[in-house]
């Protein structure tokens, strides 16, 4: 479960992994924000790299030329002429020019961060998301309004014809927070350190090998090019890193893990942690490097907006709500029910008197997938008809209305989200007892015992185990319970810790999962890791079928995969392949329409909410442009383009002792709803 | 073996009676487990009694053991089998029947045929949405949610009861096992004395001194997730015991000490008795004082330690009615919903209360000093 991540909170959902990648930093070169921009400089000459001109230690450059096909440096005039450069320029601005620089956030996070490290032991925390996702800069952007990009670390790029090659060209302003230019050999080393044995993270190391990256070119100063395996329509992003500070680091050794725990690695990005500002066990604040040197470009300008963002640390929840309550921390989600309707109603004292403003934001994403996985390798549940009469037999619908208040729209197909990736064509199978009877009939499941329950001739009942990790949704899972009893099915709950339920799922061990996975914002659905054979059996490849394309018996099951439907299906198999080998966008829409179609058909997996919004609450003087946030974001936070009126603020606190109110505002952004 | 009341036996027994505020709460208490006992007569969601065109069927038994070995209703009692094609959402009524929209209906029409709810007329395991009951609705005498409903829809009065049945045996099991191991123990130490006494008297006091609740916590959690919901109440009420038997063995071997010196036991080892029939014949009916006086807070401890166990999350399985779950949701929604922690804080209250009276009284009733019996 790596880029496609376990959701552990519903209301903030945590840490894609993302296009910026990893790294992680120490202090005494980082400390001290002093306007360390060396403006000298800037605007230095393009000049050529080789290898003595490289500022790498020996042992480092030993590591790049024992893989001289992977590392290479080469002169300005081996760019390739008539590469179409592009450096966003016809995107839209999407942060609002009436933003105000200044002022401090005040935020919460459920933990201690047990390492300031951006990869490795522990480092994937929902702190990480201060430091790195929110806040990092790659070499290039995704533009969250359209499927392009904006420049980041790249003032410009171009993809090379065979779509497997992109240049980029630095922005020569880019410095680290320490002061530090950017240099091309900082994106060398980005590869030595996530293929280091000692940064502890296997998950990393395969990632960044030689499997999916084939080469990065030095060309000049300002000049790389990457290449990727194969080519793909959004090649750049799929090649799209972070520098990592080399002048920071210079080597890793078996220190590194010890040594960089609690120091903060110097960023390109707009907030840097400075040691004095590391409060054990209270609260980190991150401070606005000062004179950033991204600040009036185009697509940052008015963004990361607050001069400081404080992150205490609190552990309880209803605590964490109260403290918003008081205004100590300017916004709590509200995405659950029971925040939006009973603990913070449209007539609460803070909404009604309009110190606290409410607001629902339709986002356009690829929705994480809260489903019901059918673990297809088990007794019953192998047979096709018994799962279509569960999906028939889930009722859904009642859940949403009753439990959610009717605010979430129900899941349709295994890749919801992907524009015209999606195939809008397969609509979910509904509930109807009638539907549900029909289908187990066809499995020889037609007479009901004295209980209700379905059995077939051998007196053999229709009854499963739902586990799962989520003990906040055990009611929905009751509604499911008592609504599947009347189409003859019995469900037994088995409720357990969250690393337990998909522990469970992992090894495969599990009758019917249910559980949500959440997926990064791509331009087109992933179907090897969740559907594909090799990732539910240990045999590889066709080997695990017999001639008529059924599967042989007494196969190994693979845990620790996706694939917690454990669907393994020679035709599915079969697109899979061709899909993940098609490069071309055209193609692709194609077989993932077809894989989608194919997948409804197997029905391993009952698709059961989506959640096409977010809710947050928060103080008034807290503000959003107009639009309030952009298309893609998955969260109010992620693309800081709200700013903080410290003014605002005093009134507010003033006025509330006072007893004087504002007017109210609960306010609906459906402008992307579909 | 010779149980028979000695005349200071009842004038304890006298003693207790004339303690009016422990003796009526005993009655109580006592009444109300056993009530509960049978409580799907009272706190449930299937009819008693159905009359349906002129016969008669009893749903409630059905699903009650022992009833249900005996009554074997011959088919599956089905929407369709009272004459309902669909139910209230327009899907075929194939399921089991809702009773209460059932009466309805049926009181509707002016129908002969009729239908006997139980008092509470809801399941602890079901919502009543089809009433359009909502979850977390507030009390509610029209759809009978005396005390409101949970997250999933479900009514709190039913759970609650249920959670005393649960919680009253759970603690009597406790009770029982806890007396059983410490009695045994605390008999073979006191009677035996020396090494036996020596060893194993250290043995308790080490054991004593491991931390009971995180101790529990620690083995709750690593019960494999494939465990069924019954054996992980049962293996819970087991590691609770394994860790709160050694305080009573000390009062045991205590008493065990004291009458073992008496004349009595030195005739019947004289008259070549063994310390079996000893200890069970003579010692422990003689002891026996000691363990009813801790008999009332015993059960307390277990009523207390398992509903913070819930309320921790490792206590009962999710699902089962429990206080403790009941308590976590109260102060979940504190401020909004009063009356969830309200009835489950007077619940708990009520009988921790009772139970504490019952205990001074059988304290008031077994105090030596009142019925010394040394010249």
């Amino acid at each position: 479960m790596k880029s496609i991540q376990k959701i552990m909170q519903s209301s903030a959902l945590m840490l894609a992994a993302a296009v910026v990648s990893v790294g992680c930093g120490k202090s005494d070169k980082s400390g001290g924000g002093n306007g360390r921009a060396k403006a000298k400089q800037r605007n230095e000459p393009v000049t050529e790299v080789t290898w003595t001109t490289l500022p790498s230690v020996e042992e480092v450059k030993e590591f790049y030329r024992a893989d001289a096909d992977f590392f290479a440096i080469k002169a300005t005039t081996d760019i390739p002429k008539g590469l179409k450069w592009e450096d966003g320029s016809n995107e839209p601005v999407f942060s609002s020019p009436n933003a105000k620089r200044g002022g401090t956030m005040n935020v919460h996070t459920g933990d201690w961060p047990r390492t300031l490290c951006f990869v490795g032991p522990d480092a994937s925390g929902s702190f990480r998301r201060h430091i790195l996702d929110n806040n990092a800069l790659g070499l290039v952007d995704n533009h969250p309004e359209s499927d392009g990009y904006y420049p980041a670390i790249a003032k410009r790029w171009a993809v090379s014809e065979d779509k497997r090659t992109v240049f980029f060209e630095l922005d020569p302003d880019a410095r680290f927070s320490d002061g530090e230019p950017v240099r091309v050999s900082d994106f060398f080393f980005h590869f030595y350190f996530m293929r280091s044995k000692h940064i502890k993270a296997p998950w990393y190391n395969d990632h960044y090998d030689n499997e999916k990256f084939k080469n990065i070119t030095i060309y000049n100063s300002r000049t790389l090019s990457l290449t990727y395996y194969k080519a793909k329509p959004d090649v750049v992003h799929k090649v799209n890193i972070r520098p990592v500070p080399e002048h920071h680091y210079e080597e890793i050794d078996e220190g590194y893990l010890k040594e960089y725990k609690f120091t903060f690695e110097p960023t390109a990005g707009p907030y840097e942690v400075r040691k004095e500002n590391i409060k054990d066990g209270v609260s980190i604040t991150l401070t606005r490097v000062a004179d950033w040197w991204a600040s009036d470009k185009k697509f940052y300008r008015n963004r990361f907006n607050p001069d400081k963002i404080r992150v205490t640390v609190v552990r309880e929840p209803a605590k964490v709500f109260e403290l918003f309550r008081k205004g100590e921390l300017d916004w709590h989600g509200l995405s659950l029910p029971e925040y939006w309707y009973e603990k913070l109603p449209h007539d609460a004292p803070e909404v009604a008197g309009g110190y606290i403003h409410k607001v629902q934001f339709y986002n356009d994403i690829p929705r994480p997938t809260w489903a019901l996985r059918i673990n297809c390798s088990k007794p019953l549940l192998d047979n096709k008809h018994i799962r279509h009469g569960l999906h028939h037999a889930m009722n859904w619908e009642l859940v949403n209305k009753e439990i959610f208040h009717g605010d979430f729209e129900r899941m349709q197909t295994v890749a919801d989200g992907y524009g015209g990736r999606s195939n809008d064509n397969v609509k979910v199978r509904e509930f109807s007892v009638e539907k549900a009877e029909a289908a187990f009939a066809k499995a020889g499941f037609n007479e009901r015992g004295t209980d209700g329950i379905l059995k077939n001739a051998e007196g053999k009942r229709l009854s499963f185990t739902v586990s799962t990790g989520y003990k906040r949704f055990t009611s929905l899972l009751t509604v499911l319970k008592q609504e599947a009893k009347k189409a003859g099915v019995e469900l037994n709950l088995e409720i357990l810790e969250l690393t337990a339920g998909w522990k469970k799922a992992d090894e495969k061990n599990h009758e019917i999962v249910f559980g949500g996975l959440n997926n990064s914002v791509e331009l087109y659905p992933r179907f090897w890791e969740p559907y594909h054979s090799d990732n539910a059996y240990k045999e590889e490849g066709d080997t695990k079928y017999n001639a008529d394309g059924t599967l042989k018996v007494s196969l190994n099951l693979k845990p620790n995969t996706n694939n917690a439907t454990v669907t393994a299906d020679r035709e599915i198999d079969a697109l899979i392949k061709k899909y993940r080998e098609a490069s071309d966008l055209g193609e692709i829409t194609q077989l993932s329409h077809q894989l989608i179609e194919k997948l409804h058909d197997h029905a391993g997996f009952i698709p059961a909410w989506s959640k096409p919004w977010y809710r947050v609450g928060y103080w008034r003087w807290v503000k959003w442009p107009e639009t309030f946030n952009v298309k893609q974001s998955r969260d109010w936070e992620e693309f800081h383009v709200h700013w903080i009126d410290s003014a605002d603020k005093k009134v507010t606190l003033d006025a509330k002792k006072g007893g004087k109110t504002f007017q109210k505002v609960v306010k609906v952004h459906a402008q992307y709803r579909k | 073996m010779n149980w028979k009341l000695n005349p200071l036996t009842i004038r304890k027994l006298k003693r207790f009676q004339s303690v009016k505020r422990g003796y009526w709460s005993f009655l109580l208490l006592a009444g109300a487990l056993f009530v509960s006992l049978f409580g799907e007569l009272l706190v449930n969601d299937q009819a008693l009694i159905v009359r349906y065109n002129g016969r008669t069927y009893f749903p409630v038994f059905a699903s009650m053991y022992p009833v249900k070995w005996i009554y074997k209703p011959s088919e599956f009692r089905s929407g369709i089998f009272f004459g309902e094609q669909t139910d209230a959402d327009g899907q075929k009524y194939t399921g089991e029947v809702h009773y209460r929209s059932l009466q309805a209906k049926w009181e509707k029409e002016k129908s002969a045929n009729w239908i006997l709810m139980p008092p509470i007329p809801h399941s602890p395991d079901l919502s009543n949405f089809k009433a359009g009951v909502k979850i977390l609705a507030a009390p509610s005498w029209e759809h009978r949610h005396f005390l409101g409903t949970d997250k999933a829809g479900r009514d709190i009065a039913a759970r609650l009861f249920y959670g005393f049945r649960i919680v009253m045996l759970f603690a009597l099991g406790f009770t029982m096992l806890v007396f059983l191991i410490s009695s045994a123990l605390g008999c073979l130490m006191g009677y035996f004395g020396g090494w036996t006494d020596l060893l194993g008297l250290r043995v308790v006091e080490i054991w004593a001194n491991i931390p009971f609740l995180y101790m529990v916590m620690i083995m709750v959690s690593v019960v494999p997730a494939k465990v069924g919901m019954m054996t992980r109440i049962l293996l819970l009420l087991v590691i609770m015991v394994l860790f709160s038997w050694t305080s009573m063995t000390y009062y045991m071997r205590a008493s065990t000490y004291k009458e073992k010196a008496r004349d009595y036991v030195s005739a019947a080892q004289l008259l070549g008795a063994g310390p079996i029939r000893i200890i069970f014949a003579h010692l422990l009916p003689n002891t026996v004082s000691t363990l009813v006086t801790f008999l009332p807070f015993t059960v307390a401890v277990a009523i207390s330690s398992v509903t913070a166990l819930d309320f921790l999350n490792f206590g009962l399985p999710e699902g089962t009615p429990s206080w403790g779950h009941q308590l976590r949701l109260g102060q979940e929604f504190i401020k909004e919903k009063p009356w969830i922690i309200g009835s489950a804080l007077t619940a708990i209250f009520l009988v921790l209360t009772m139970v504490t009276f019952i205990g001074e009284a059988v304290r008031e009733a077994f105090d030596p000093k009142k019925f010394s019996t040394y010249e």
